[in-house]
């Protein structure tokens, strides 16, 4: 019996080793390479003259616990800064949009048209710097499930109010002077393999073209880039007069207005006048800020965004917890040492400095292993989610506030037991055992 | 001041609250340690040896009464300045050895000189002079593990002598060893105490260990009292 | 050795009331594996609740039609004379009326949300008599239905929860139109309760759509019959259309929700990582404090494997203690819980969250893996404990 245990704790021991072997190995290799090149000796020589060696050598003590519990920090810090990642690419939109741009609806809902007349109405209004209308294409390629945002604009207009879509001199010509040009950006040219030149076959799910079926051919002019690393270039533009002059449904309607203001003190006011031009209309308008319009699209996906961020958050901080607790037993484990050692003379603060420092280090090696697994998923994710959920970047606020939170875990799980050590009676202490 | 007296303790007394009772320790002990001196304390569990050991260690501080070391008085320092105090003057030497786990022999000798200023250099030196002492050189770069007990107690006779502190405090430091090591032990205290002039006290409840000291103080309920050695 | 059985149970019972002297570190596993467990049910339940509100609308017997490629009732196109084509198609059910058909349209008008007081897209459905009778379980639970010809409307029960300004009797205005809640209506907790109902015809002039529809149903004497009515679609070229069952339609509109239930396993297998890291060291811990112990059984006579198993068992015990709180806190968080999201559609879905048997399994199975594995490598290094380690000094 003992003896098939044994054999079956080899085959666990090594079995486990080998399917952790993407965790450990690159620890491993780093470790390797500072031996062999004296770089560990320098790291020690290093600690010893600072002070910090017994902490150092603390933290590594018990190498498998160390290795538990960083990895359960590194999950949690995976975890968050993944998760803030995609919120914060799910409200790009919010944070992106530009402080003096307009956005004017039918006030029954964005999805209704708006008469074509309006545009030239607007454009009039006081204020009102660049106006553009859009049409929602309801573009596909090939499959219905391989949706396109596509969009149907007045070019020169387009490209005046969304400053943030960056195009070469000679693509922007070449657009304005083809009726079937279209601009495509970058994360659509890469996820479809689409170059300049090419001809794409262009499906609508809600048009149909004069010439029958629902399929336009268009021209790509041009790839545009994003002014900002955030901003999605997930989407098409194509001219609206070949889009009016080719589909079934006929009249001139546009779909809503996008307009830039002189001065984004002048917002309120210019919406105002927009919405009381045509508060007698048959369509009647509702406008608001480029900002507030996006926060309400995105408010749609509604409080299920909120729950999920919450469930989430909660996973986070309960990890957290756990290993708060574990670090904190872990210290307690060593009070007969810690008295040992101000028995011989270490002062209750340097004790107290050397667990706070130990806990830090923990909570730092645990989180940027985690942040920085975060960033290799993300930056790998990016182009593969960029048609999707585009403006997947790990950003720097991301970073800052893991950190923060890296600093908060070792304050709050060194805290306690550095107090504990630093009012440790030694008398008690030895007695105790 | 300099006088030829270490330990100077007058009329000290402890004692302890154990939930409503208070037991008393110590109620007006007077006591005096010469330099160089090699003392045994002896005595049944509960007479306060240890209590007093941690008294004259600057870890336990008397309720009452002075206690004078080397002219100065320490029972009204503070917590930190005791810490410092201690790693000037005392080296320990414990029952059970009490070795960082992790460290291996070497850097637990050099613990104490991490409190100095001493270069890594100078600290490395003191390091190998100690283990020389203890005749441990050769097992620096073991962990307490890997060691016997004879040979972690004498890694933590080299780690009391390595700052070169005036007295060693030694609670038990035969207790958890067999007859022949414990006399090498012994004997190894004696040497410091006789060839580098270290003053020693000693706590012990074994006779024999006793009879390697210079004299033998008894303690019975707080109290010393003469008594026949047979030994 | 036939005491096998004896030794362990008596292992097993010693494990388990020596936990609380390791309270601190048990609750930490407990908790970890409780917060895995919710945490899947969380998602798991959204998934489920979100597809149950779409597959449960669906017939199998009525066929509905939608311009090709459309995908979504939203995009879709048929015009009156094609509506007409289908009323003879095979298969179609006919009654005293004619054929059974319901030509609809589907537009979409803002509401505002009571959780967020933001706009929000709701559905307004036109529809006639026979539309409205097509549906499964619907019923009329206060007012009246609309007057075919007039601005009244009826309201789903899932809009009034989670919607302000339709409350029965209330005047709504959209654009210029205003409308007039006469009625509110149930369909057994489907998707068709987040819709606002009124007359198609007076959709038609009031939205400018002439005489065309969206889509039609077509009540159909069984779901057999759709082949036949596919091919009749097929062999006309002026029926440039895509037919398929209703509740084939809405199953796959359910799909849209579905990565939730992805996005939840991936979500709780990562966590599920963390915490068996932190439940191995709980049990790592465990075996070096009960060192002296389990050495001491060993040095009686007791085997390596009650040893083994015995620190399994503590592991599986205290996940399973986990699993069954983490089930517990997700039932009463989660189960029943309303919310709406965007659906297929590009219009407000009201779902609740829905907590099934099966989901709870689910549960268990992630909180017994990670009870299992952390109690697995150190129960190899409890039944390896050489049994020297009793006769160890305590330091």
């Amino acid at each position: 019996m003992t003896k098939l245990l044994n054999i079956l704790a080899l085959v666990a021991k090594y079995g486990g080793l080998l399917v952790t072997l993407p965790i450990w190995l690159p620890f491993w290799i780093i470790w390797f390479i500072f031996e062999k090149t004296g770089i560990n000796r320098l790291i020690a020589n290093f600690m010893i003259a600072t002070g910090l060696y017994l902490t150092f050598k603390n933290l590594f003590r018990k190498p498998l616990r160390l290795g538990l519990t960083c990895f359960a920090i590194m999950i949690a810090f995976l975890i968050f800064s993944v998760v803030t990642t995609l919120k914060t690419a799910l409200n790009a939109g919010v944070e992106l949009s530009a402080d003096n741009r307009l956005v004017v609806v039918n006030s029954i809902n964005f999805t209704q048209p708006l008469p074509y007349a309006y545009v030239n109405k607007v454009k009039a209004i006081e204020g009102v710097k660049d106006v553009v209308h859009m049409n929602w294409f309801g573009g596909y390629f090939q499959e219905p499930s391989q949706q396109i945002v596509t969009m149907a604009v007045d070019p020169e207009n387009y490209l005046k109010v969304y400053e943030e879509v960056v195009i070469d001199d000679e693509a922007r010509a070449r657009w304005f002077g083809n009726r079937r040009g279209m601009l495509i950006g970058r994360a659509l040219a890469t996820a479809f393999g689409w170059k300049v030149g090419d001809l794409i076959p262009m499906s609508s799910n809600i048009f149909s073209n004069r010439e029958g079926g629902h399929v336009w051919e268009m021209e790509v002019s041009g790839i545009f880039d994003g002014r900002d690393e955030q901003f999605g270039t997930n989407f098409a533009v194509f001219h609206y007069k070949y889009f009016m002059e080719t589909q079934t449904f006929g009249g001139d309607w546009v779909g809503w207005l996008t307009l830039t203001t002189a001065d984004p003190a002048l917002n309120e006011k210019v919406a105002k006048a927009i919405d009381e031009e045509f508060s007698n209309s048959q369509a009647q308008t509702d406008t608001s800020t480029e900002k507030a319009f996006n926060k309400a699209f995105i408010e749609q996906i509604g409080n299920i965004g909120l729950m999920i961020f919450g469930i989430v958050f909660t996973a986070f901080f309960t990890i957290l917890l756990v290993v708060g607790n574990t670090m904190i037993l872990a210290i307690r484990e060593r009070t007969g040492e810690i008295a040992t050692l101000k028995t011989l003379g270490f002062s209750a603060r340097s004790i107290f400095g050397m667990i706070l420092t130990e806990s830090m280090l923990l909570a730092f090696i645990g989180g940027f292993a985690g942040l920085g697994l975060a960033y290799v998923m993300v930056e790998g994710a990016k182009t593969f989610l960029a048609q999707f959920l585009p403006g997947l970047v790990l950003s720097d606020a991301v970073a800052m506030q893991a950190i923060g939170f890296m600093v908060l875990l070792g304050l709050v799980t060194g805290l306690v037991p550095a107090l504990n050590a630093y009012r440790l009676n030694i008398v008690t202490a030895f007695s105790r055992r | 001041m300099t006088t030829d007296i270490l330990f100077d303790l007058k009329g000290v007394k402890k004692s302890f609250t154990r939930g409503k009772e208070t037991i008393k320790i110590f109620d007006g002990l007077d006591m005096q340690i010469k330099q160089g001196d090699f003392l045994a304390i002896m005595g049944p569990s509960g007479s306060g040896k240890t209590t007093l050991l941690n008294m004259l260690g600057g870890v336990d501080q008397p309720s009452s009464g002075e206690v004078w070391f080397d002219g100065a008085r320490i029972d009204s320092l503070s917590e930190g300045q005791l810490s410092k105090w201690r790693a000037n003057n005392i080296g320990f030497i414990f029952q059970f050895y009490n070795l960082m786990p992790m460290l291996n022999a070497a850097r637990n000798v050099e613990l104490p000189l991490l409190l100095t200023n001493l270069s890594a250099k100078q600290r490395k030196q003191s390091v190998e002079t100690a283990l020389q002492l203890v005749e441990l050189a050769d097992r620096a770069a073991h962990l307490p593990k890997e060691l016997s007990g004879g040979q972690q107690q004498r890694v933590a006779i080299a780690r009391a002598i390595v700052s070169d502190p005036k007295l060693l405090l030694c609670d038990e430091p035969t207790g958890d060893l067999d007859r022949h090591t414990a006399d090498e032990i012994l004997e190894m205290l004696q040497l410091l105490n006789e060839k580098f002039g270290k003053t020693i006290v000693m706590v012990t409840h074994d006779p024999s260990a006793a009879s390697y000291a210079k004299r033998t103080l008894h303690l019975d309920k707080g109290e010393f009292v003469e008594k026949d050695l047979a030994a | 050795m036939g005491s096998i059985f004896s030794q362990i149970s008596a292992v097993v019972a010693m494990n388990i009331r020596s936990l609380g002297q390791r309270f601190w570190m048990s609750l930490a596993m407990v908790i970890a594996s409780a917060v895995v467990v919710a945490i899947l049910l969380a998602f798991l339940a959204m998934a489920q609740g979100f597809s149950k509100t779409l597959e449960s609308a669906g017939a199998d017997d009525i066929a509905i039609f939608t311009r090709e490629g459309s995908a979504a009732e939203l995009n879709s196109v048929i015009s009156r004379d094609q509506v007409n084509i289908l009323e003879t198609a095979p298969g179609v059910v006919k009654d005293e009326n004619g054929p059974v058909v319901s030509p609809e349209l589907y537009v979409i008008v803002d509401g505002i949300k009571k959780s967020s007081q933001t706009e929000a897209n709701i559905p307004l459905r036109g529809l006639d008599d026979r539309g409205f009778a097509m549906r499964k379980n619907v019923q009329i639970t206060e007012g009246r239905m609309f007057t075919p010809g007039t601005n009244e409307m009826i309201v789903g029960a899932g809009i009034l929860r989670e919607f302000d300004g339709f409350a029965l009797g209330q005047e709504v205005k959209f654009g210029k139109v205003i409308w007039k809640v006469v009625g509110v209506f149930t369909t057994g907790g489907n998707v068709f309760e987040s819709e606002l109902w009124a007359d198609v015809k007076v959709l038609q002039s009031l939205y400018n759509r002439g005489s065309s529809y969206q889509t039609a149903r077509v009540q159909m004497s069984s779901a057999n019959d759709l082949e036949a009515i596919r091919a009749f679609v097929e062999g006309d070229p002026r029926l440039n259309l895509d037919v398929e069952t209703e509740s084939a339609y809405f199953k796959a509109q359910g799909k849209s929700l579905s990565y939730m239930a992805y996005f939840g396993w991936v979500i709780s297998s990562i966590m599920a990582l963390g915490a068996l890291a932190g439940a191995l060291n709980t049990m790592y811990t465990s075996v070096a404090e009960r060192a002296k112990e389990i050495a001491t059984l060993r040095a009686i006579g007791f085997s390596s494997l009650s040893a083994f198993v015995g620190t399994i068992v503590e592991a599986l015990v205290l996940a399973a203690i986990g699993g069954a709180l983490g089930s517990i806190v997700a039932f009463l968080l989660f189960d029943g819980l309303n919310a709406s999201t965007l659906g297929g559609s590009f219009t407000q879905v009201v779902f609740a969250f829905e907590l099934t048997s099966d989901l709870f399994i689910q549960g268990g199975i992630i909180a017994l893996f990670i009870g299992f594995f952390a109690g697995f490598f150190p129960a190899f290094r409890a039944a390896r404990l050489p049994v020297i380690v009793a006769f160890r000094n305590a330091a």
